[in-house]
């Protein structure tokens, strides 16, 4: 009854989605093309970028309206305003290159920048040739929030110190890039394939949960001062860097009691998992409701802590318990911590399309069997370019440092995502792991390469000092 | 008792060379090299920072274990040891039967294979020769070289393509043995050190990273050094002018730079760091006579060059402060960085008719509680001081890296073969009843991954055969040839 009164709908509702969706891009686009009348400068990496971001978000929209609606004609123009993003992302990336001189891989701008370049291909890639319309409905937000990340970053061309300048290293950073992106591919479709292998919603209620408690445990107890503070790195704006006490020591200021909102939220994250606890101990499926309320309430928190942090990280300036006086800090002295609360909002978002959901995903979605070997196969094509990536990388070593292989943190790290993903193709190949086991090793394989990529840089003593 | 040996060797063979023990040890080295990168370790930390870091009790505990560094410990070394084992044994034991499946291609399926295999289809035919004829020419057309295959009073038809795919795995491994020998070698007969130079000093002794010396058998110049700077001040480029001095005579010359070495007998030599050396290359001067006559000079000192002024007088570059500071009319020298430099020259003068000559000295930055510089019988003017600087080579020797990089190639090709050659192969038998006399033929195929796009292939094929199989019986063998080609 329900689905025959949705598809009787489908037809306005759609077209009043596109023709929205449709106007806004207009109406975006002149705005912009009224602008750059009056600066007079058409081609700049600014505009490309704006170009690229209207676009993206369009597509961003349609897609979303596809996977809450299921409205197929929503993929065609989704994907004709991906197409239309992704030339103007390319002229970006062209144009940075030129500027630069360089492959757009030194800074985390210019990785963010290939980044979604690289996202907006794997779309298309995913949707054409492997049918996975859904896709989009992950992926283009996600570039969405990278492109918007990049206009908070910083943009002029940084010149290469001698050692990153190396054909070697661009061969090695892209094939990260590619080898990477192919590791969240197989994630996207391990996860999908665990909603199409019926588990139930509960758990994926208590995976969510577990990742942004996890991702505010990690602001919380790292960043956390005295008298409810929080520390961020100090920024330079006149110098676009962080701010250096000594040699490899940051300067970090003291946010007064936006630690406090931080505590909070975490509070608030982890209550579902403790929902979820108490529904599994009592065996009452009350609990369950309960938890699902407790999601909805987190998303508002966790929204109120990022614009929070957005307003208050942003340009100001604040006191330091190291050095005296003000020092101003910006967000992009903080990349981890942005991305890592935007990356909550949306884990949880995620939940709750599948909450409110789940039938119509059952639909949309590629079957079981289908996902489980696509699954296999995108790690089939991110095991040979992560093995390549890693020789790439020692190659270089061995003409910068006159050693291919020194045990640094993330060469370590990535030999040890090397290792999984071996371990996951014996385990398929010669003891035939199929389904429920297979998936849970994809995302795991992603946990070890999220840790490679953020966490190796992030929380541990590394020389890797350039990414 | 010589039974018993033989059972307990044959199960520690099957132990070793199982994928248990692989996943096992495969899952040890992840723990321990996680735990390398989480515990600090001795060679990359400061020890005062390891002291900070840890309490006694813990660093003691941690270096026992050999946790601080345990990329060298020996239980590490023997785990790889233990890995490489694993992929040899394991490799040995299945070798034989892929190299059976290799060297002998199944090319003649029987009755329960047929049964079994999938996938597989049966299509009608009028005889046993038009079945062959048809499944022949549908192979070609997809490219294969079909042959017709006798078993007893059987006929069948058998093609196949890439064999080699079935060995990839071999060779997969074989690579990755062929990287850890490598590695192995360089641990046992390889070096790391550095080498500083000024420019123009030669050397042959380098320090390695245990703080031992190690001399070579030839000796580096270096002719010049030098650093490029962007407009915003960070460095560009930094390159040193090398040659290579054997027996007095220069080998071999060249421009390194960071990311390009110079490679001499196995030697590599590193652009690593850059610097001055606080030592005065050139000191510019012009001197001029204290008493108005005569003419100015400009003259260029290192330290210790003596240059005449005039018949009776020389002026020498006895001593250069890179950082100086005065003290009771002394002048000491406070750092080695070029901070605040002083130049200390002494001015010989001779008179016509006086037997001693006397010295007068002069100091750049006039010091007047050292020295009073108008006493001298010239005055001097500093034009230019350009300081010497040393260049930081880092050298290494590494014997095992062909092994290393040989196998990287391989493991590359390895791979490729692994994941995207595949094994495909066909068979076509006439099967004929024989209470009604109605023939079919059995068509089917396998393929060793990929099956989903090898399904799409055998139907096209299926379809192929069924196509000519309409042609054959009314149309003569040339016409038939010409379809095929169109």
């Amino acid at each position: 009854m329900a689905r025959a009164q949705a598809e009787q709908q489908q037809p306005t509702t759609g077209i009043t989605l596109i023709v929205m969706v449709g106007l806004a891009i207009a109406f975006l686009l002149l705005m912009a093309f009224l602008n750059v009348i009056k600066s007079g400068n058409l081609l700049s990496e600014t505009n490309l970028l704006f170009a690229t971001l209207i676009f993206y978000a369009g597509a961003g929209a349609l897609y979303l309206g596809f996977g809450v609606t299921g409205t197929e004609s929503y993929v065609k123009f989704a994907s004709l305003a991906t197409w239309l993003g992704l030339v103007a992302n390319t002229a970006a990336v062209a144009h940075r290159w030129y500027e630069a001189g360089h492959a757009p891989f030194s800074s985390v701008y210019e990785m963010l920048l290939s980044f979604v370049w690289t996202l907006a291909v794997l779309t298309l890639v995913a949707e054409k040739k492997f049918g996975v319309k859904v896709i989009g409905t992950v992926t283009m937000p996600v570039a969405i929030v990278g492109v918007v990340l990049m206009q908070l970053l910083r943009t002029e061309v940084h010149p290469l110190v001698p050692a990153l300048q190396s054909t070697w290293l661009h061969v090695h950073v892209t094939l990260a890039m590619l080898a990477y992106a192919a590791c969240a591919l197989s994630f996207a479709l391990a996860a999908m394939f665990l909603i199409q292998d019926n588990m139930k919603t509960e758990t994926f209620l208590a995976v969510t949960s577990a990742s942004t408690l996890a991702i505010y445990a990690g602001v919380v107890f790292t960043r956390f001062e005295k008298w409810g503070g929080l520390s961020l790195v100090a920024w330079d704006p006149e110098r676009k860097s962080e701010v250096f006490l000594s040699r490899g020591v940051r300067l970090f200021v003291n946010v007064p009691d936006l630690g406090w909102l931080m505590a909070l939220t975490l509070l608030v994250v982890a209550s579902p998992l403790v929902f979820y606890g108490l529904a599994r101990w009592k065996k009452n499926d009350a609990f369950l409701t309960v938890a699902n309320r407790a999601v909805f309430l987190s998303i508002l928190l966790q929204v109120m802590a990022l614009v929070m942090f957005v307003v208050r990280a942003n340009d100001a300036r604040y006191p330091s318990l190291d050095a005296d006086g003000l020092f101003p800090t910006s967000l992009a002295a903080s990349p981890f911590i942005l991305s890592g609360l935007v990356g909550g909002v949306f884990i949880s978002l995620l939940y709750l399309l599948l909450l409110w959901r789940r039938p119509d995903l059952g639909r949309l979605l590629p079957s079981a069997d289908d996902l489980d070997r696509i699954t296999y196969k995108t790690i089939c094509l991110a095991f040979p370019l992560l093995t390549l990536m890693i020789a790439a990388g020692a190659y270089w070593a061995n003409q910068t440092w006159g050693s291919y292989w020194s045990w640094d943190p993330k060469e370590t790290w990535a030999a040890i995502t090397w290792l999984v993903y071996a371990l996951y193709l014996h385990m398929r190949i010669t003891r035939g792991w199929r389904g429920r086991r297979a998936a849970y090793f994809a995302i795991a394989g992603f946990a070890v390469v999220m840790f490679t990529f953020f966490g190796v840089t992030y929380l541990l003593p590394g020389l890797h000092a350039y990414a | 008792m010589a039974l018993d040996f033989r059972a307990v060797a044959h199960k520690s063979w099957r132990t070793i060379a199982s994928i248990q023990t692989g996943v096992v040890l495969l899952i040890l080295v992840v723990i321990l090299a996680a735990a390398g990168t989480i515990v600090l370790q001795r060679p990359v930390t400061e020890p005062d920072e390891m002291q900070s870091a840890y309490s006694p009790q813990a660093l003691r505990v941690l270096d026992a274990v050999g946790l601080t560094d345990v990329f060298h410990a020996w239980w590490f070394l023997g785990l790889m040891l233990l890995v490489s084992l694993c992929i040899t044994a394991a490799s040995i034991d299945r070798f034989p039967n892929s190299w059976r499946f290799f060297s002998r291609p199944y090319k003649y399926p029987d009755e329960s294979f047929r049964r079994a295999s999938h996938p597989q289809k049966s299509v009608p035919i009028a005889d046993e020769e038009t079945g062959l004829v048809a499944a022949q020419r549908a192979l070609h057309s997809l490219g294969f070289k079909p042959e017709r295959v006798v078993r007893e009073d059987h006929f069948g038809i058998f093609a196949e393509r890439h064999r080699i795919s079935e060995m990839a795995v071999y060779i997969v491994h074989a690579s990755l043995l062929l990287i850890f020998l490598g590695t192995i070698v360089d641990g046992l007969w390889g070096w790391r050190g550095t080498l500083n130079l000024n420019e123009g000093q030669t050397s042959n002794i380098v320090e390695l990273r245990d703080g031992t010396t190690r001399m070579l058998p030839f000796a580096i110049r270096c002719d010049s050094a030098g650093q490029e700077n962007y407009k915003d001040g960070t460095p560009k480029k930094w390159w040193s002018n090398l040659a290579v001095v054997e027996g007095g005579q220069d080998v071999k010359k060249k421009q390194i730079v960071v990311n390009d070495p110079l490679l001499h007998s196995g030697v590599r030599f590193y652009q690593s760091s850059y610097g001055p050396n606080g030592k005065v290359d050139k000191f510019s001067l012009v001197a001029t006579p204290s008493n108005g006559s005569g003419q100015t000079k400009e003259i260029a000192l290192a330290v210790d060059d003596t240059v005449p002024l005039d018949a009776d007088t020389t002026v020498r570059f006895a001593e250069f402060f890179p950082d100086y500071a005065v003290r009771d009319g002394q002048v000491y020298r406070k750092s080695n960085d070029l901070e605040n430099p002083a130049a200390h020259l002494i001015v010989t003068s001779k008179r016509a008719g006086e037997s001693n000559a006397k010295n007068f000295d002069v100091w750049f930055p006039p010091l007047e509680e050292v020295a009073d510089n108008s006493k001298s019988p010239w005055q001097f003017h500093a034009t230019d001081l350009k300081m010497g600087h040393f260049t930081g080579l880092q050298v290494s020797h590494e014997p095992g890296q062909w092994a290393v990089w040989s196998g990287v190639v391989l493991l590359g090709v390895g791979l490729a073969f692994v994941f995207y050659v595949v094994h495909m192969r066909f068979w076509a038998v006439p099967v004929c009843d024989p209470k009604t006399g109605k023939c079919s033929l059995w068509i089917g195929g396998s393929a060793n991954r990929n099956r989903d796009a090898f399904e799409q292939r055998f139907n096209d094929l299926v379809a192929f055969v069924e196509e000519e199989l309409k042609t054959i019986p009314s149309t003569p063998r040339e016409q038939v040839a010409t379809v095929v080609a169109n």
